[in-house]
């Protein structure tokens, strides 16, 4: 039988969906959003595209879902009314978090409101040591009462986290026995099922968070799975996680933690996918549009992550160091630098007579000039309009009209004039200028990390990325762009891509040198066989399950950790000498130097990472686009390509017609994304309907 | 200040430069974060990167500590005087004396001169507060020292490489007078990375612009930011604007409270900041050196000013800053000065004071008044040597728009805690508490922010302790009618029969079970609490910042706890009745209304003749 999978992704405008048949055959679909409840856009678009291809409802078998529906009840304050419970002499550790502020000199920080009120947060008399010792032991009777109180308060979920529980969960499952015992209809979570890692403010901070978005997340994908069954569509439903990873809707209800960045994770997962195939073991993806840019890096074919980040922390350069802007989450995320630069980006003039962009946003409404939609402000869209980069009549298959004299009226009025240059350098200068700060994104995941940029190929996507990647890739020294099929829809056709991916961890605290292997072996079986019984509650036998290991170290002493694969085998000596070394070729890479023999290494986590493998490849090589209108052909216009190149002819070209390669200037126009080919590079098609530019 | 461009000039190439230049200075700060082993390092960001041109004058400067603003350049421009023409490629040069370019010992500075066709054309700068670097305490940073001498190891300016080559006889010199060697060592690496780094990518900017137009630039950026700054100035208001603060004693002088007062003058688009009429130096450790004060006047500034301006020497340029030598505010040897972050703590509020008398709507009440440092250490049964060194702060004033915000580091540490869990892994220490305090934030229309108490129980048999806070008898003072903050405090073994109060700078020893707890000043109120909208106030009461009981009596406002409502009628009978008794609002207030003046320096700060009033335009 004909089956079909279906990717959604939910964004804060739009919806997508794509369908992929058997045999390479994509349907895609854009849809607004239905923000009052989500479930419905996504019904409505699935439901467009099996009728209008005629497919039969029973035939879709898996639909793979990208959501903001966790970070957006976060931002916007909306989850659900929670209590926590937590050790006595530390109920603000929620509010104090770590102290620092993300911005110097700001008298008008604010910082995020806590997700649970301060009335809302009761603490219990216990003590558990580091080492796992009672030192006061908790009594019931008090539990019962903290209970009663948070329930008299019509707490929604209780989330429970007492100080040193990473060693020891006794007491937080006494509390979890007695809510369940008090209130069986209560959503809960404890910190140990959640996190069991040293750090009380990250393993707060992250329970508390898994409880806040529990009930909202739960209800939406009950609603989701509802409205399937209505439309006939009874396929599994799974969900993308911040790492990178699927999982089943009902394990997503119990762990929302870690949904919550799983927006932007598809088109990550899908590049890696389609790099592979390109053999491109080395690449950095870069996702552009509206109103932020996104960079992760993709080294030996394996995404990169990191082990924790700050939800709706806004975006900032430095903000790897300047830590407080957001709602701290401590699970493993794809490991994306963002900058605010997008099509909707503002242009202005400082006080010091200096050219910026953004960081505000004309967003979609007023949008930019050219919208004519009552936007005043000159936008990063209207310098690509004015350079002859976008078609006035063309975008989104002509349903939306460009005004580029409103446009170059208003750069003029507000830029040109006032710096006493050319509309079109100004506007040459802000595409440059816009390029410069992303190019600040891809060099946060490459070369601050130790990672050369000129050694990786560019991918872009999203609805602006094609526009800049190629100008950016020139000035980065990067030798190679690949523009996949459908780049503005291809967060939503990456999620195609993922597989079942589960992560679990566990604090150990141990210096490499000294530890007895018996204790990291009996830390690593556990997490071992939890993730097998996850895979397998989720019907993978024994032999589609893949496990691998990775430690978290540092030397002793360092505060950030880096994450490394650790060898598979017996848990030995000299497994502990591997480990010890990948470690320090892995500081060496980053850092550009390694300490001697003798430093100490301290192993911080113990990481399993359990994949279910598919039955058949996820992916035919050979994708067929239907449904996304193409442009017209054959046509010329002039762009202006700097000082240097001045206004040039440019062939105004389809994506078929690369088939034959061709020099630049190039432009590839699209239903979803303009591709800009400037002189110097050369665009070709390859097998898989990919754009190669050559540099 | 040049207002004409070089003809070369290209406006979008003079962004892309300063693009550049400034992602080579954070990158360098990147690079330091992440390799560095010291818990000052990581945890207080206590370090700073620029990349400064061939003078000396600092170009661009990377994330920072505000206390380092502009830190770099006194420092190289000591390196230069010493070395100047000498200078060759693969150089190295390192430093800490106060006395010649340094701030205090734990800040060595490294600094790698960069060349283009065999000239000089920058450097590639870093400073970092190291763990230690020998003297009488572990960790150099003894308040209670009285003589430079005492403090550690002073590096005058030196070659720690000479074009490319290690200077053993000072690294092994390092290496015998500090007590950690291997963090210290560590620390150093991470600084020779980050201007490994800023040579290889300066070198870029070299290869795409050309070593005329990177000068060139390089002066444009400054000017730029001399442009900005004065533009900016010149929309403030003109006037003349005193203010005065205290720091509670320096530990040896105990009780005799420290003056330092500032007055800001500001007409058309130039401003200066003065601090005469400050205290003379002290015995203690907490005098600073001119570049420190620069720094904190400077960064007080900076956070009205927009914030697209950058930290460069344009900036110093435009704002002028004076410290007579000899007091506290610009010492001279053998001054001590390892503890002077309480000093620009003080500075800070005495800053924000006199900008709150230009910009009222703009500037807040007191906070805090800085960090509280806190260290313990000793020897095991093993007699390994342990050292636990923490600080703490927390709580801003009101604000005119908004409450202070509460378990926020101060501006100008920007520190973040260490874990509880990770204190007790690894220290003979169990933390017992690490919660806010009800009724101590000074009440305003909007109040200041809560303070925290942490409370530290020792578990080994015997250590020193020794604390560095203030705020103990001078107050975080509210504005505008805001009430201040409450003192800090110090106790040990609270809740004990053996309970003791301690002073707000001492050394003890304590044995195994002894517990210390130490509160945070709240910070000052902006406007009469009166006006505090009675719902925030219901909104704090219901959260235990404020008590029932101090809801009535500093806000007037009635509160029924069983209903969380407020009662209406017996509130506005209470305010009206408050309103009488506590008489007219103070614009500076030190006590609370109808407090009796009881310690000499409460006196002393608010003695009518002091030039505390503020702006006399």
């Amino acid at each position: 039988m004909t089956t079909f999978r279906i990717g959604a992704d939910i964004g804060g405008t739009f919806t997508d969906i794509v369908f992929l048949g058997p045999d390479g055959t994509l349907h895609t679909k854009k849809v607004p959003s239905t923000v009052d409840d989500y479930a419905r856009g996504i019904l409505q678009g699935v439901t467009s595209v099996l009728e209008a291809e005629a497919i039969p409802a029973s035939q879709v078998s898996e639909i793979m879902h990208g959501t903001t529906v966790a970070s957006n009840a976060i931002l916007e304050g909306k989850g659900a009314r929670a209590g926590l419970i937590t050790t006595r002499g530390f109920r603000d550790v929620l509010e104090i978090r770590n102290l620092r502020m993300p911005r110097l000199y700001d008298l008008h920080w604010e910082k995020p409101p806590p997700l649970v009120d301060r009335y809302l947060r009761h603490t219990v008399n216990e003590r558990i040591n580091n080492l796992g010792e009672i030192k006061t032991a908790l009594d019931e009777k008090e539990v019962r009462s903290v209970v009663k109180n948070l329930l008299a308060e019509n707490v929604e979920v209780i989330a429970v986290c007492l100080l040193n529980a990473y060693t020891n969960p006794v007491h937080e499952r006494m509390i979890k026995r007695v809510i369940e015992e008090m209130a069986p209809g209560i959503p809960h979570c404890i910190s140990y099922d959640v996190l069991p890692e040293i750090k009380e403010y990250e393993r707060t901070s992250t329970t508390v968070i898994n409880a806040y978005v529990m009930p909202i997340v739960a209800q939406y994908l009950q609603s989701l799975r509802a409205a399937l069954d209505t439309g006939g569509v009874d396929g599994p439903l799974m969900l993308m996680q911040s790492n990178g990873g699927m999982m089943s809707a009902a394990l997503a209800a119990q762990k929302p933690a870690n949904i919550i960045e799983s927006g932007p994770a598809g088109g990550v997962v899908g590049a890696q996918s389609l790099a592979r195939k390109l053999d491109l073991e080395d690449i950095i993806t870069f996702d552009m549009g509206g109103t932020t840019a996104k960079a992760s890096l993709i080294e030996r074919g394996e995404v990169t992550r990191s082990q924790e980040y700050q939800v709706g922390g806004g975006i900032m350069i430095g903000s790897r160091l300047l830590t407080g802007s957001g709602y701290m989450l401590k699970v493993p995320a794809i490991d994306l630098a963002e900058v605010g630069a997008g099509g909707g980006s503002i242009i202005w003039i400082d006080g010091g007579g200096g050219l910026q962009v953004g960081p505000q946003s004309a967003g979609a409404s007023p949008g930019p000039v050219c919208y004519d939609a009552g936007g005043e402000s000159p936008t990063v869209t209207d310098a690509n309009l004015i350079l002859g980069y976008l078609n006035a009549t063309s975008l989104v298959g002509g349903e939306l009209k460009l005004n580029a004299d409103k446009a170059r009226d208003a750069f003029e009025r507000d830029i040109a004039k006032p710096m006493n240059l050319s509309v079109e350098r100004a506007a040459y200068g802000t595409h440059q200028l816009a390029a410069a700060n992303m190019i600040r994104a891809i060099r946060a995941v490459s070369s601050e990390r130790g990672r050369d940029p000129r050694k990786y190929a560019l991918f872009a996507f999203g609805g602006n990325g094609p526009l800049f990647a190629t100008g950016m890739a020139q000035s980065l020294g990067m030798k190679r762009v690949v523009v996949p099929p459908s780049p503005g829809l291809f967060s939503s056709f990456g999620l195609l891509y993922a597989d079942t991916e589960h992560h679990f961890s566990r604090s150990l605290i141990a210096t490499l040198s000294e530890v007895e292997p018996d204790r990291l072996a009996s830390v690593w079986s556990e997490l071992e066989s939890q993730a097998r019984d996850q895979l397998k509650a989720e019907g993978f036998p024994e032999e589609r399950i893949d496990i691998s290991r990775a430690a978290n170290m540092h030397y002793k002493g360092q505060i950030f950790e880096l994450t490394t694969p650790a060898p598979d085998g017996e848990i030995n000596q000299q497994f502990c000498a591997d480990l010890q070394e990948r470690f320090g070729q892995e500081h060496e890479t980053t850092y550009g130097h390694r300490a001697g023999p003798d430093e100490p290494v301290e192993l911080v986590s113990a990481m399993v990472i359990a994949r279910g493998i598919p039955l058949h490849p996820r992916v035919p090589d050979r994708l067929m686009l239907k449904g996304a209108g193409e442009g017209k052909s054959n046509s010329t216009r002039k762009a202006y390509f700097g000082p240097d190149h001045g206004w040039l002819d440019t062939a105004v070209v389809r994506r078929t017609d690369l088939s034959t390669p061709t020099d630049g200037p190039l432009i590839v126009e699209e239903y979803d994304a303009t591709c800009l080919v400037p002189p110097g590079a050369r665009a070709a098609l390859d097998d898989n309907n990919n754009i190669l530019i050559d540099l | 200040m040049s207002t004409t461009h070089h003809a070369d000039y290209d406006p979008i190439e003079f962004e892309l430069f300063k693009n550049g230049i400034h992602a080579i200075a954070d990158e360098m700060a990147v690079t330091i974060c992440r390799t560095t082993y010291s818990g000052v390092l990581r945890d207080n960001m206590d370090f700073s990167t620029a990349i400064a041109d061939a003078d000396g004058l600092m170009v661009a400067q990377g994330l920072t500590l505000p206390g380092h603003l502009g830190s770099i350049p006194a420092a190289l421009e000591s390196v230069i005087r010493h070395y100047g023409d000498e200078m060759q490629p693969e150089d190295i040069y390192i430093m800490n004396d106060p006395f010649d370019g340094g701030m205090h010992l734990p800040d060595i500075f490294l600094f790698k001169p960069m060349f283009a066709q065999g000239e000089r054309i920058g450097f590639g700068a870093t400073i970092c507060h190291h763990a230690d670097v020998g003297g009488r305490v572990p960790g150099s940073n003894a308040s209670d020292s009285t003589e430079i001498y005492q403090e550690g190891l002073r590096i005058p300016p030196l070659k720690l490489f000479e074009a490319g080559v290690r200077n053993h006889t000072l690294w092994s010199l390092i290496k015998t007078n500090v007590r950690i060697p291997v963090q210290v060592f560590g620390d150093m690496r991470a600084q020779l990375s980050a201007c490994h780094l800023a040579e290889t990518q300066f070198q870029s900017l070299l290869d795409s612009y050309g070593a005329n137009k990177v000068r060139m630039y390089m002066r444009e950026l400054i000017d730029y930011a001399e442009r900005a700054t004065r533009a900016a100035v010149a929309d403030l208001p003109d006037g003349e604007f005193s203010f005065e603060d205290w720091i509670d004693d320096d530990g040896i002088d105990v009780g005799k409270p420290i003056r330092l007062y500032v007055t800001i003058r500001k007409q058309g688009d130039s401003m200066s900041v003065d601090w005469t009429g400050s205290s003379d130096q002290v015995k203690g450790a907490i005098n600073s050196t001119l570049s420190f004060t620069k720094a904190h006047s400077h960064a007080a500034i900076r956070s009205v000013l927009p914030s697209t301006i950058p930290a460069n020497e344009g900036l110093f340029r435009a704002i002028d800053v004076v410290a007579p030598e000899g007091t506290i505010t610009n010492m001279v040897l053998p001054g001590a000065c390892a503890a002077r972050g309480l000093t620009g703590f003080r500075m800070g509020d005495c800053m924000f004071g006199a900008l709150a008398m230009m910009l009222p709507d703009q500037v807040g009440a007191a906070s805090d008044g800085g960090n509280t440092g806190v260290s313990i250490g000793g020897y095991d049964d093993e007699r390994k040597p342990y050292i636990y060194v923490d600080f703490a702060c927390g709580t801003w004033g009101g604000r005119p728009w908004a409450d202070g915000l509460q378990g926020n580091s101060n501006m100008f540490a920007n520190m973040a805690s260490q874990s509880v869990e990770v204190i007790e892994s690894e220290q003979p220490l169990e933390i017992l508490a690490y919660e806010f305090e009800t009724d101590r934030a000074g009440p305003g229309e909007y109040r200041g922010g809560a303070p925290y108490r942490r409370e530290y129980r020792f578990l080994e048999k015997e250590a020193v302790l020794q604390v560095r806070s203030d705020r103990s008898d001078i107050r975080p003072y509210g504005l505008y009618g805001g009430w201040p903050g409450r003192p800090s405090s110090n106790a040990l073994n609270p809740d004990s029969d053996s309970a003791e109060v301690l002073p707000s700078k001492f050394n003890i020893t304590i044995q195994s079970g002894d517990v210390f707890s130490h509160t945070l000043a709240g910070g000052g109120g902006y406007g009469d609490p009166l006006k505090r909208d009675p719902a925030a106030v219901l909104r704090d009461v219901r959260n235990d910042y404020v008590s029932a009981e101090a809801a009535a009596d500093d806000y007037g406002v009635v509160v029924d706890t069983d209903s969380w409502s407020i009662n209406e009628a017996a509130t506005i009978a209470l305010r009206s009745a408050l309103a009488l008794q506590n008489g007219a609002a103070e614009k500076i207030a030190w006590r609370e209304p109808g407090e009796e003046p009881d310690a000499e320096s409460a006196d002393a700060s608010t003695d009518g003749s002091l030039d505390s009033e503020g702006a006399r335009a």
